[in-house]
């Protein structure tokens, strides 16, 4: 019976169906699963368990907490590239289903290592089988989305795409609570905390299940029908994924997404010590905590704002933007830092932030546009490997550098400068393998019947 | 249909809203 709900026969929608209930039902899995941008928020009493309250030599340290994020995100890209091709098969709502029970599992799974406090159960729990959660569940709306609105691709992807960036906004205050409520003087709350939220977020996730629907393959818009003359770039054929997997195209946008992310994510993870080394005695870690969450907030409106900008000045475009406008912040930020000016810092790595954002909810649909609806969700699965590959890539050129740099005696203050000028350097790889990028060869183009 | 639709997205709505006003009351100490 359940395996009949969740087959993709069932799940295609009838006539008159709106289409808007669809990226409400996406939104529901990506708010969940972006959980995964405030797990640090369990790192410090992940370390106190056995103290209550404060580290006892038989705790955990935070190097051995901090690789549960880490698996999580090799997990996370290396499922979306693994299982794209079986999304794509199975449909939306039985991939939603399985993330759903991957997520909620590794919650459960965890609580366990917690109780008997086996590190191992929770690098199983929440990195391994949480981390499958994520990528399926990352992938899983993408292509029935493009397909539900094919004249505004960018929009829709960028709805849900956002809502993995406002997972975080959730699940960071609601941990906190959760924790402070299941709090004792002989517990820290934390396994109380994952078995509460591995439930939770199994039942929000079913919302995404019973609501998401694939449009009848002869379905288009009311009133629309596809531009004679499509864009630059915009392609009516359709690549398959291990076809497309062989295009140069593939591995530009490779490139160009890596080194989008990598100029991002390695400031969201060090933002907090970053702001406070620069304007020393001037920013209070409080006030660095409200600087974090600003860049939360650009993170995920910049989801929205550029993907669907992407719909109106095209993908290429707009990827333009992103280099070009982050080279010259990421050159006039150290100058910032040495006039003192902390708006105009702020403001800089607000912008920053939003393309970092608007890089991930773009990329569904310029893949759409390079390669067609076909098996657009496993091309983009395949693609989230670069974000694997920045996710380590990133932290580690900030840390490693800033390292480097204080101990050659350079000041703290000034220990990001040189940082900023790679990053510029990445940008400007990014820059040219975007300007490479042309239409698919026609020798690539899949020549079957395509079954929806 | 248009029960349904307002339903699903308050359902989203209501956590998102929550989320973004309890970041933006830490946002605000980076002003005071």
């Amino acid at each position: 019976m359940a395996s009949t709900f969740l087959d993709r026969e069932n799940t295609v929608a009838s006539p008159g169906f709106n289409r808007f209930l669809v990226p409400p039902a996406a939104l529901a899995v990506h708010l969940s699963i972006g959980q995964a941008y405030a797990f640090s928020t369990f790192n410090l009493p992940l370390t106190r368990l056995i103290g209550h309250g404060h580290s006892a030599p038989a705790d955990w340290d935070l190097k051995q907490v901090g690789w549960i994020f880490s698996i999580a995100i090799v997990f996370l890209g290396s499922s979306a590239a693994v299982f794209g091709r079986w999304v794509e098969k199975v449909g939306p709502r039985k991939s939603m289903f399985t993330s759903a029970l991957c997520f909620g599992g590794g919650f459960i799974v965890s609580a366990f290592g917690i109780h008997l406090h086996q590190l191992w159960l929770l690098y199983l729990g929440y990195g391994v089988l949480g981390g499958c959660g994520l990528g399926i569940g990352y992938i899983s709306p993408v292509s029935t989305l493009i397909k539900w609105f094919p004249d505004r691709p960018g929009m829709a992807t960028g709805v849900a795409i956002m809502g993995f960036g406002g997972g975080a906004l959730i699940a960071a205050p609601l941990s906190v609570m959760l924790m402070a409520h299941f709090k004792t003087a002989v517990s820290t709350g934390v396994l109380e905390t994952f078995v509460t939220m591995g439930v939770i977020y199994f039942m929000y996730m079913m919302i995404g299940v019973y609501a998401v629907r694939v449009p009848a393959p002869d379905w288009k818009p009311a009133g629309w029908s596809a531009p004679a003359h499509p864009k630059q770039l915009v392609t009516t054929a359709d690549v398959s994924v291990d076809m497309a997997w062989r295009t140069p195209q593939f591995w530009l946008l490779w490139v160009v997404l890596c080194m989008n992310v990598t100029a991002g994510i390695g400031v969201l993870g060090q933002a907090s010590p970053m702001i406070q080394e620069i304007f020393s005695g001037r920013v209070t870690p409080a006030t660095a905590a409200g600087f974090v969450g600003l860049l939360s907030l650009f993170n995920m409106g910049g989801r929205i704002i550029w993907a669907t900008t992407s719909d109106y000045i095209g993908r290429r475009n707009t990827y333009m933007v992103f280099f070009l406008l982050g080279l010259l912040l990421y050159s006039t930020v150290p100058t910032f830092g040495h006039l003192g000016s902390i708006p105009l810092f702020v403001a800089a790595f607000c912008i920053i932030l939003s393309m970092y954002g608007g890089g991930f909810a773009a990329i569904p649909a310029y893949l759409r546009d390079i390669f067609g609806t076909y098996q657009v969700g496993a091309i983009h699965g395949r693609l989230l490997t670069a974000w694997s590959v920045a996710g380590v890539l990133g932290p580690v050129l900030v840390n490693y550098i800033r390292q480097y740099q204080i101990d050659n005696g350079v000041p703290k203050a000034q220990a990001y400068s040189v940082t900023m000028y790679i990053m510029c350097g990445l940008l400007l790889i990014g820059f040219l393998c975007n300007s490479a990028i042309r239409a698919v060869d026609e020798k690539y183009h899949y020549r079957g019947s395509i079954q929806t | 249909m248009k029960v349904r639709l307002v339903l699903l997205w308050i359902a989203v709505g209501i956590p998102l809203s929550w989320g973004v006003m309890k970041t933006l009351e830490n946002a605000l100490m980076l002003f005071q």
